[in-house]
């Protein structure tokens, strides 16, 4: 039996580590060649990993929550291949016992590893440095001790995506008599908690509040749904905040941004690709309605719906989470009045849509009850002013509060 | 358990008193780790079976075998020719006191590191605790002890035929050889894998009339052709016959049925050794009581830490991959420093193999066809031995050395040599891939002259002038 050693492939870009969330084949399980073995997560999706041929599963790379890096061992699968070697010489094989295989058979190591030596793979190790993603700077591209320790020093979204975390001061267990809980902190909660960090410590956030009118907003959504249910869409506001952060970013390309202070560059982005933060079961996460600049309403509900269901199935895939210029999260869906939301690096914005509610306010000099719609948008202070910010802001309100203004700036229907 | 068992408390348990067990034991007690050695023969079986029926053993007689086969080789250059028969006896004496004296440096260790060595088989009976029976000593209570860590590291054994049952007489195992008190007349190696290679040369050279049985199309299966080549034309100089293609069919006292490809085949010969790789030790464990499954070939999972569950760690031969006793003691030290809350893992980029075969084979990293395989835009360049001035005041003539390196920053990844001493000359090579060295690295290092080392230089050099 030929052994192969698989490892960890490249799942997506950028990405170089995956967490194991559970073994479909058992070690001693034979399994046919795309036969899912085992599902990983990565920060952006879950992912089945099929076998690469027939075989027999002869080991995990891991436990269920233990994080494998990119190019390491996953599983171990032994070929039934009849010109491979056997150490065994006889008429009957040993019986019930099988025999270790001959050293030379796995005695080489799976993968092309990174250029580096034992002392600064110790240090790596030490440093919690992942050198899959160090850039050396050696002879030949040799990682050195320097380039590990530069890249545990360097913060966290500068680092991104090519060095690994360093290790945080960790909390003191509180003394009582009651013991406090603790958990491994995994899956979709980790990496909230990764990208939350990296936002909360290199972003400088400015948040605008403000209140909508949102009369004509609330008509035109009755309207726009009654039209869409023959063709079987169901056209919430949602839609319709796409559409109108879409016409706003085309007027404000500067929040369609990206902010690189490794190579100190703005990066303005080609595409308009509108992530949707969504709540789930395991934690949030963030589809993302790719090119919504070219997509009718209805076809924005629609991919919407797609996208809510794959979420709460947890089948979304990596595509579907990458990519993604600017952040919408619908916090008024659950009641909320008014947040101030995070963003998601390394994006420039993210728009917050709180619930619309009827509201005593002044108009024309009068105390009149209107419905109205509180956002809240946040951009990353280093890219954009409270200027610029109030311009964005002002363009969205102004489109959400006549969503005429929407069509009238060519936002198909269907 | 039984009412009126009390375990005794213990900070760190190893299972195994080898190459692997020991290490494990003596870094525990250099992180300040209380630690207690079971091995199955106590104090006596420090080192493990490599120390006392393996490696050391059989190198004890591969080298003497070597002289006295020299000189008969250097008639040429005006050697007389050596004694006829080698005394085994005498040579046993010898060997005994080799291993004794190697086995007092380990226990040594052991004792001043403040290990407590203990003797027994030890399973778990329950998920932190051990108990330990003596089988010598049958009438003795058995002891319980709750650990906190445990290293398990109980190697492996020989692997039995059905058809040729081993008896200590006539059927033995490599062990079995190594005990012998006098060169056998005549003797059948099943098996051409490195034991069965090394043992079956030696013996040749000490006179024994061998015949090789391998399954396999050639010697040394599951090596790169190119090994094998050499090996099996300095065989036949040594009139060692080797049925290639060939099974036992069994044994009936006085000769060894054969099936070959050119029929039945009866050898007539005075013992048989069976070398036909090895079975792990983990039959009797009882790691399912921590929740530790095995897998199909008796191997226990670990991860990169060596860790089969938080507080128990595996190594040597009873993990996957080769069954070699630097790669135990190298996993050891990571699996205590795993144990110890340190952070760990077994990376090597390369595990060193060597054969004592004639002539030695040594390998470390990838070989070309596999790292090409993989996608690695590899290439090689190899020297003959011929070019070597030292080689050739030594008689030796037969033999080179591979360079593998990957164009991609032009890094060494493979380093494959056939010679004199290959088993010494591999460390450069396997320093060269961990240190990600370059072909440059390798070849500007100035190499003492007249030397064989200076035959990786040679073949860097000339990889550099391919590129």
């Amino acid at each position: 039996m030929t052994e192969l050693e698989f490892t960890m492939p490249d799942v997506g870009e950028g990405l170089h580590e995956a967490e194991i969330v559970e073994w479909l084949v058992g070690v001693g399980d034979t399994v046919r060649e795309d036969q899912p073995v085992v599902v990983v997560q990565t920060d952006k999706a879950v992912v089945d990993i099929p076998a690469p041929a027939d075989g027999v599963v002869l080991g995990h790379g891991g436990a269920v929550g233990d994080t494998v890096l990119v190019g390491s061992l996953l599983f171990r699968l032994g070929l039934a291949d009849a010109s491979s070697p056997t150490p065994t010489v006889g008429a009957a094989p040993a019986p019930a016992v099988a025999a270790v295989a001959a050293p030379v058979v796995s005695q080489r190591v799976p993968l092309p590893r990174p250029k580096a030596s034992p002392a600064t793979r110790r240090r790596a190790l030490d440093l919690g440095v992942l050198l899959a993603g160090v850039t050396g700077t050696g002879p030949g591209g040799r990682i050195t001790t320097a380039d590990v320790e530069a890249a545990a020093s360097v913060p966290l979204a500068a680092a991104r995506p090519v060095a690994g975390t360093p290790i945080a001061p960790r909390p003191q267990p509180v003394t009582s008599d009651r013991a406090d809980t603790v958990e491994p902190l995994r899956g979709t909660r980790r990496q909230i908690a990764r990208t939350m960090t990296e936002s909360w410590t290199t972003i400088p956030h400015v948040t605008e509040l403000r209140e909508i009118d949102a009369v004509q907003l609330v008509r035109a959504q009755r309207a726009l749904r009654a039209g869409a249910e023959p063709l079987g869409v169901r056209l919430t506001f949602l839609p319709l905040f796409v559409a109108a952060v879409v016409a706003a970013l085309r007027e404000h390309p500067n929040f369609n941004a990206s902010l690189d202070m490794a190579s100190e560059q703005i990066i303005t982005r080609g595409r308009c690709n509108i992530g949707i933060a969504m709540s789930t079961d395991e934690g949030l996460v963030v589809p993302v309605i790719h090119d919504a600049d070219q997509l009718s309403l209805v076809d924005i509900a629609r991919r919407l719906d797609e996208l809510t269901e794959a979420a709460r199935a947890r089948t979304l895939s990596v595509a579907d989470s990458s990519h993604g210029t600017f952040t919408i999260s619908n916090y008024g869906s659950y009641g909320t009045w008014m947040g101030t939301p995070i963003i998601r690096p390394p994006e420039a914005g993210v728009a917050g849509f709180g619930r619309i509610r009827d509201a005593v306010v002044a108009v024309d000099g009068q105390a009149v009850v209107r419905s109205m719609l509180p956002i809240a948008v946040s951009a990353d202070h280093r890219l954009n002013d409270g200027h610029h910010l109030g311009a964005f802001v002002s363009t969205l309100a102004a489109l959400l509060a006549d969503p005429v203004l929407l069509f009238a700036g060519g936002q198909r229907w269907s | 358990m039984v009412v009126g068992e009390i375990p005794v408390s213990a900070d760190l348990i190893v299972v195994g008193g080898g190459p692997g067990g020991y290490t494990a034991a003596l870094r525990a007690a250099e992180l300040g780790r209380d630690v207690v050695l079971v091995d199955r023969d106590g104090t006596d079986g420090v080192g493990g079976v490599c120390l006392h029926v393996g490696c050391i053993p059989s190198k004890a007689l591969i080298e003497v075998a070597q002289h006295m086969h020299l000189s008969t080789a250097l008639s040429a250059a005006g050697v007389p020719a050596g004694a006829e028969r080698l005394d085994m006896r005498r040579w046993q004496q010898w060997k005994g006191d080799v291993v004794d004296g190697l086995t007092n440096g380990v226990r040594q260790l052991l004792r001043h590191a403040g290990v407590s060595v203990i003797s027994g088989q030890a399973r778990l009976s329950r998920p932190d605790q051990l108990v330990v029976h003596d089988p010598l000593r049958p009438l003795a209570p058995a002891q319980y002890f709750q650990f906190t860590d445990l290293v398990v590291a109980t190697g492996s054994r020989p692997a039995a035929l059905a058809c040729l049952p081993f008896d200590g007489v006539r059927i033995l195992d490599s062990t079995g050889v190594l005990a012998l008190d006098h060169v056998p007349a005549s003797i059948a190696v099943v098996g051409a894998g490195y034991i069965g290679l090394e043992l079956g040369t030696a013996l040749a050279k000490l006179g024994a009339q061998v015949v090789i049985i391998e399954q396999a199309a050639r010697v040394l299966p599951g090596m790169d052709e190119a090994f094998a080549r050499p090996v099996q034309r300095r065989l036949a100089e040594l009139g060692v016959e080797v049925l290639l293609g060939a099974t036992v069919l069994g044994d009936d006292g006085a000769a060894v049925r054969v099936a070959t490809g050119s029929g039945e085949r009866v050898l007539t010969v005075d013992l048989v050794l069976v070398a036909a790789g090895r079975t792990p030790n983990t039959d009797d464990l009882g790691l399912e009581m921590a929740g530790i499954a095995l897998d199909a070939r008796g191997l226990v999972p670990v991860a990169a830490d060596r860790r089969a569950s938080a507080h128990i760690a595996a190594i040597g031969d009873i993990v996957a991959g080769p069954a070699l006793a630097h790669k135990a003691s190298a996993e050891a030290v990571v699996a205590v420093e795993a144990l110890c809350g340190r952070p760990a893992a077994f990376t090597p980029t390369a595990i060193p193999l060597v054969v004592f075969s004639d002539p030695e084979i040594a390998s470390a990293g990838w070989s070309l066809a596999d790292a090409r395989s993989v996608g690695i835009d590899a290439a090689r360049a190899s020297v003959p031995l011929a070019a070597s001035g030292r080689a050739a005041t030594m008689g030796q003539r037969v033999g080179t050395v591979e360079i593998v390196w990957d164009r991609d920053g032009e890094t060494v990844i493979g380093l494959h040599i056939v010679g004199p001493h290959a088993s010494e000359l591999i460390a450069e090579g396997v320093l060269a891939i961990e240190m990600a060295a370059t072909l440059d690295d390798l070849a500007d290092t100035i190499h003492a002259h007249p030397t064989l080392a200076e035959l990786l230089g040679d073949a860097a050099r000339r990889a550099r002038s391919a590129r």
